[in-house]
């Protein structure tokens, strides 16, 4: 959604090295107390290690090397264990581990959500939590409260980092989906080995978990407990639906030029929308472009999209979808068009990753891919530009970036993939072909290409014994003799060391 | 104190080279300096005339009382004055013809006092690949003439990075180039054959440099014959290599190795409606393209292009092609492809703009892009792909709300910076004078959509109107607008005699 960003983005702690200890300032309260009345094996959190393999979007056929993180996961009740889903991403294998005693047990992920950045695990030996008070959520954080962040020392003694709370607010979370509430605190956060899921406390309960930290400005972004709430109580259902979305695009109407030409009358203020994606609940709703958004269920919604919060006064009204809407709810949209106010009902549903034409985040799935006579396609998606690494907006093929960002622009009608050429692996049938990379296919075989499957389907069908590849740029045609490629295809395989030639989705 | 034995020295070492350096010796004859006043066009404050800044550089004499150079050395020039060796004067000069496709520029001195005793400089080929060269210039380390030696490294095809758009063929030299020896002679045998026009910073590549052989030379002096120079001109069409046996099977081709595809027909380009995208080339002017784009030519194997680069606006080219299996011929009368210009840089031009109630709409170009340092990824699209995906076709100009100057009546359009004008009050804005025009209807209200999914930008005329001069006056605005390119006039040099 096209507001100012309130928060500037921020590193992860992960990979961050251990800071030196000459360049942190006083701090307030850090103090390790093992020594203290709370005893280690009273403190309500596990050690988590997990080992993970990426997938390699350049080489989709292969995972990259195992990585392991260690992180603390904040034990809940029913023997559950909440961390952070950049945590358990791609993982192989998720081990618990008490701190005290370094007793282990393997556990498995119950429900992950990328969006929201939660996860749940649960051990596969049911007593292995036994003894651990599980945490309860302090859902009331306001803007000054102090939180504890909960680490470990290698001893297993607790360090509390205590952090001020400055601002609550909405911000894009890592999976760029949606924008969630988030509280951001002001804290010298020392490095521990543990670099995932640092609970905040307040008194005894849960307040947030660390969701990024940038160490020189030692301010922290978190996710808060009224998140961590709907997580759990959508978990808790028959089926996970995730956080809802409406499917628009709004822009403030500070301008009062702009309020006068879309029509809008008295004191309502409200958002003007620039666009409805087809096909989600503000659409079925029957919202349209260039309405203006005065009010949200009872809430009304400023010139900026801001609405007063009961706990928080003013904030963005995205958080009236993310911590207090569910999937299935009815929310009431009070509109203004050309002058007169509606009133329409939008039922919510969740948008997943796999309904959009380029998905934003794709974890725990293999890439899909198709090597046709050493010409790879793949489709389009957010973690292949990644692979580009942190500068991929300008360093990935820009045509593919403008059609991520773009994607509900230009393909308006959704329900399709991009499929690319990605690359080329030199052999017989692709002499000549070898600098023909990032390429987007338009058609195989005359018929149109809207994902692999129709790919796949299509090279069925050779043209005269030719596989015709029709891409978007240059060199616009391709040809390879299907049946050279049919006989030469174990070849091929054998001499990349493909352990197949496709992996459809 | 030091310094005095070693200059001596190095003077002695140099006058023992010159004592060998027998055929080269008429230099000091044909060499000058060229100091250029320029005045650079300032694109985020396009109603000012610009920053002046002063550039030195070479050039040679050559027949008809010219001096060769490059055009950079007198791009956006205001005031030019030459030097000759062994002649205190400074002669002011002007511009006769200026390339800047090629880097080339001639330059002519009124004053008869400075051809006295002035000899052209002759031309030659093509040097061999590692025979010796030297440069002549006025480089950056002292003030007086330099000379350098080297080999020739290379021939091949390479940007001239003056437009930034254009290649032609240019020769590497092992030669030491540098800032001031732009439009220097390279001589071999005492005849002309090359001029040095560009090199890698060191912090790339070191002793790479680059000059602009003699074929790209007569070209320029030919074109000018008329008194005029058009552009170079090309087939506006992008190709592919036909290496690919199963392709060429497809395309109805033998194994005799011959053609190149036909990837992209630009419209506005000379092969327009005649080629079709698909097409498989296989002679020029009756000379075979081989399937890696290289032909037969003058008893030497070039690129395809260069056919086309010996040829002038208006000359025609005979292409023979294979389309849908069946032989076929057509001719196609040469010029330039106009939607890559604004790829390039543009010179000698004032930028062309307006401003209405504070906010400034220009026309996209590499300048200013640069100027700005525009990110926006919709506009690096349409820069980008100008060409490639056509989008001239409708936006023949992509006018961009560059900036805002600030004022009560545009508090709150701050985010449409960047934004790609698409419609005024429903009209479609393919170019700056439509934009004009729009604003000129009478109309309460002008409402202007972006390219792309967001609010319409929204202007009461009245407030505009009552804001205009004031907004002239804070912010220092001569004129509104400009709608054309022609540059001011430069200020007169007849006159002035040093002599």
């Amino acid at each position: 959604m096209k507001r100012a960003l309130l928060i500037v983005s921020l590193t992860f702690l992960a990979g961050v090295a251990p800071l030196p200890a000459k360049k942190l300032p006083a701090v307030r309260k850090t103090t390790a107390i093992a020594q203290n009345a709370v005893q280690p094996k009273e403190v309500s959190l596990v050690r988590v290690n997990v080992t993970g393999q990426a997938f390699d979007y350049f080489r989709p056929w292969q995972k990259k090397a195992p990585s392991s993180k260690r992180a603390l996961g904040a034990v809940l009740p029913n023997d559950r264990v909440l961390v952070t889903a950049d945590l358990v991403e791609n993982q192989n294998y998720v081990e618990l581990e008490r701190a005290e005693s370094g007793d282990k047990t393997a556990a498995r992920v119950v429900v992950v959500d990328y969006e929201a950045n939660l996860a749940l695990l649960e051990p596969d030996d049911k007593k292995f939590l036994d003894g651990l008070k599980p945490l309860d959520l302090a859902l009331d954080t306001v803007v000054g409260d102090r939180l504890d962040a909960w680490q470990l020392e290698s001893t297993g003694a607790l360090v509390v980092t205590e952090g001020l709370v400055t601002t609550v607010g909405v911000t894009e979370y890592p999976a760029d989906v949606g924008e969630f509430l988030t509280y951001r605190l002001s804290i010298p956060l020392q490095f521990r080995d543990n670099s995932y899921t640092v609970p905040l406390v307040r008194g005894d309960k849960l307040a947030a978990l660390l969701l990024r930290f940038d160490p020189h400005s030692q301010v922290m972004d978190a996710i808060p407990a009224p998140i961590i709430a709907h997580f759990l109580k959508d978990a808790a259902g028959p089926k996970y639906e995730g956080f809802p979305s409406l499917g628009i695009s709004f822009f403030p109407t500070r301008d009062p030029q702009l309020r006068e030409y879309a029509g809008e009358t008295g004191n309502a203020k409200g958002v003007y929308i620039t666009a409805v994606d087809p096909g989600l609940p503000a659409a079925k709703a029957g919202l349209e472009q260039g309405d203006i958004v005065t009010a949200i269920n009872d809430h009304a919604i400023d010139e900026n999209g801001n609405y007063v919060d009961a706990l928080y006064g003013k904030i963005a009204m995205n958080n009236l979808l993310g911590a207090k809407a569910f999937v299935g709810d009815s929310l009431t949209l009070h509109i203004q068009r050309a002058g007169k106010p509606l009133t329409l009902k939008a039922k919510l549903e969740h948008r997943a990753a796999d309904d959009y034409v380029i998905p934003p985040y794709n974890h725990d799935q293999p890439p899909s891919y198709f090597v046709l006579g050493g010409l790879i396609f793949q489709e389009l998606s957010r973690e292949y530009l990644k692979e580009w690494g942190a500068g991929w907006q300008k360093d990935a093929p820009q045509d593919f970036v403008y059609l991520d960002r773009y994607q509900s622009e230009i393909f308006p009608e959704g329900h399709r993939r991009v499929v690319i050429l990605s690359q080329v692996l030199p052999s017989d049938e692709t002499i000549g072909y070898d600098d023909d990379s990032y390429l987007i296919v338009t058609k195989v075989n005359g018929k149109e290409v809207h994902s692999l499957g129709d790919l796949a389907d299509a090279v069925r069908t050779p043209v005269n014994g030719f596989d015709v590849i029709e891409t978007k740029e240059d060199p616009k045609q391709l040809e390879l003799d299907a049946k050279q490629v049919a006989a030469d295809a174990d070849a091929l395989q054998k001499n990349y060391g493909l352990p197949a030639l496709q992996r459809l989705p | 104190m030091l310094r005095f034995p070693f200059l001596l020295c190095a003077l002695l070492f140099l006058a023992a080279a010159s004592a060998q350096a027998q055929p080269n010796e008429r230099i000091q004859t044909s060499l000058v300096r060229i100091t250029a006043t320029d005045v650079e066009p300032d694109y985020r404050a396009p109603w000012n005339s610009g920053q002046i800044e002063r550039g030195v550089g070479a050039g040679f004499v050559i027949d008809g009382q010219r001096i060769l150079t490059n055009a950079h050395v007198v791009s956006n020039s205001r005031f030019l004055t030459v030097e000759r060796e062994g002649d205190p004067n400074k002669y002011p000069a002007t511009v006769q013809f200026v390339a800047h496709d090629c880097d080339l520029a001639t330059v002519q001195v009124a004053n008869p006092g400075f051809w006295k005793g002035m000899k052209p400089l002759e031309f030659n080929g093509i040097p061999e690949l590692e025979s010796t060269v030297s440069a002549y210039g006025y480089p950056i380390g002292g003030e007086r003439m330099s000379v350098t030696t080297g080999i020739v490294s290379r021939i091949d095809f390479n940007l001239y990075t003056h437009s930034a758009i254009d290649s032609h063929l240019a020769i590497q030299i092992s030669a030491q180039i540098n800032p001031g020896n732009s439009g220097g002679p390279v001589l071999q045998n005492g005849k002309v054959v090359g001029v040095a026009f560009q090199g890698y910073s060191g912090d790339i590549a070191q002793g790479v440099a680059y000059m602009i052989p003699t074929p790209v030379i007569r070209r320029f002096l030919t074109d000018i014959k008329d008194g005029h120079y058009d552009r170079y001109v090309d087939l506006g069409i992008t190709y592919s290599k036909l290496q690919n046996p199963a392709q060429r099977r497809y395309l109805g081709l033998t194994t005799n190795d011959r053609g190149i595809l036909v990837d992209t027909v630009i419209d506005a380009g000379p092969c327009g409606k005649i080629l079709h995208d698909g097409d498989v080339l296989l002679a020029i002017d009756g000379h075979a393209i081989a399937s890696d784009a290289f032909v037969e030519y003058e008893g030497e194997r070039v690129q395809m292009p260069e056919v086309v680069e010996r040829k002038f606006k208006g000359d025609k080219v005979k292409l023979d092609l294979l389309r849908d299996h069946k032989p076929m011929s057509v001719e196609i009368t040469l010029g330039s492809v106009w939607p890559y210009f604004l790829q390039g840089h543009s010179y000698d031009i004032r930028p062309r703009y307006v401003l209405y109630g504070g906010l400034l709409f220009q026309p996209m170009s590499l300048d200013l892009i640069e100027a700005y340092h525009i990110s926006d990824l919709r506009v690096r699209h349409f820069f980008d792909f100008f060409v490639s995906e056509q989008i001239y076709l409708q936006h023949p100009e992509v006018i961009i709300l560059t900036n805002i100057l600030p004022d009560p009546i545009n508090s709150y359009l701050n985010s449409y910076r960047d934004s790609i004008v698409d419609e005024i009050n429903g009209q479609k804005i393919g170019t700056l004078q439509d934009l004009a025009r729009a604003f000129a209807q009478p109309a309460g209200r002008f409402v202007v959509k972006m390219v792309g999914d967001g609010p319409p930008l929204v202007l009461d005329a009245k407030q505009v109107e009552s804001a205009r001069e004031r907004i002239k006056q804070r912010y220092n605005v001569f004129s509104e607008e400009n709608l054309d390119e022609q540059p001011p006039a430069k200020t007169s040099v007849a006159a002035k005699d040093h002599s």
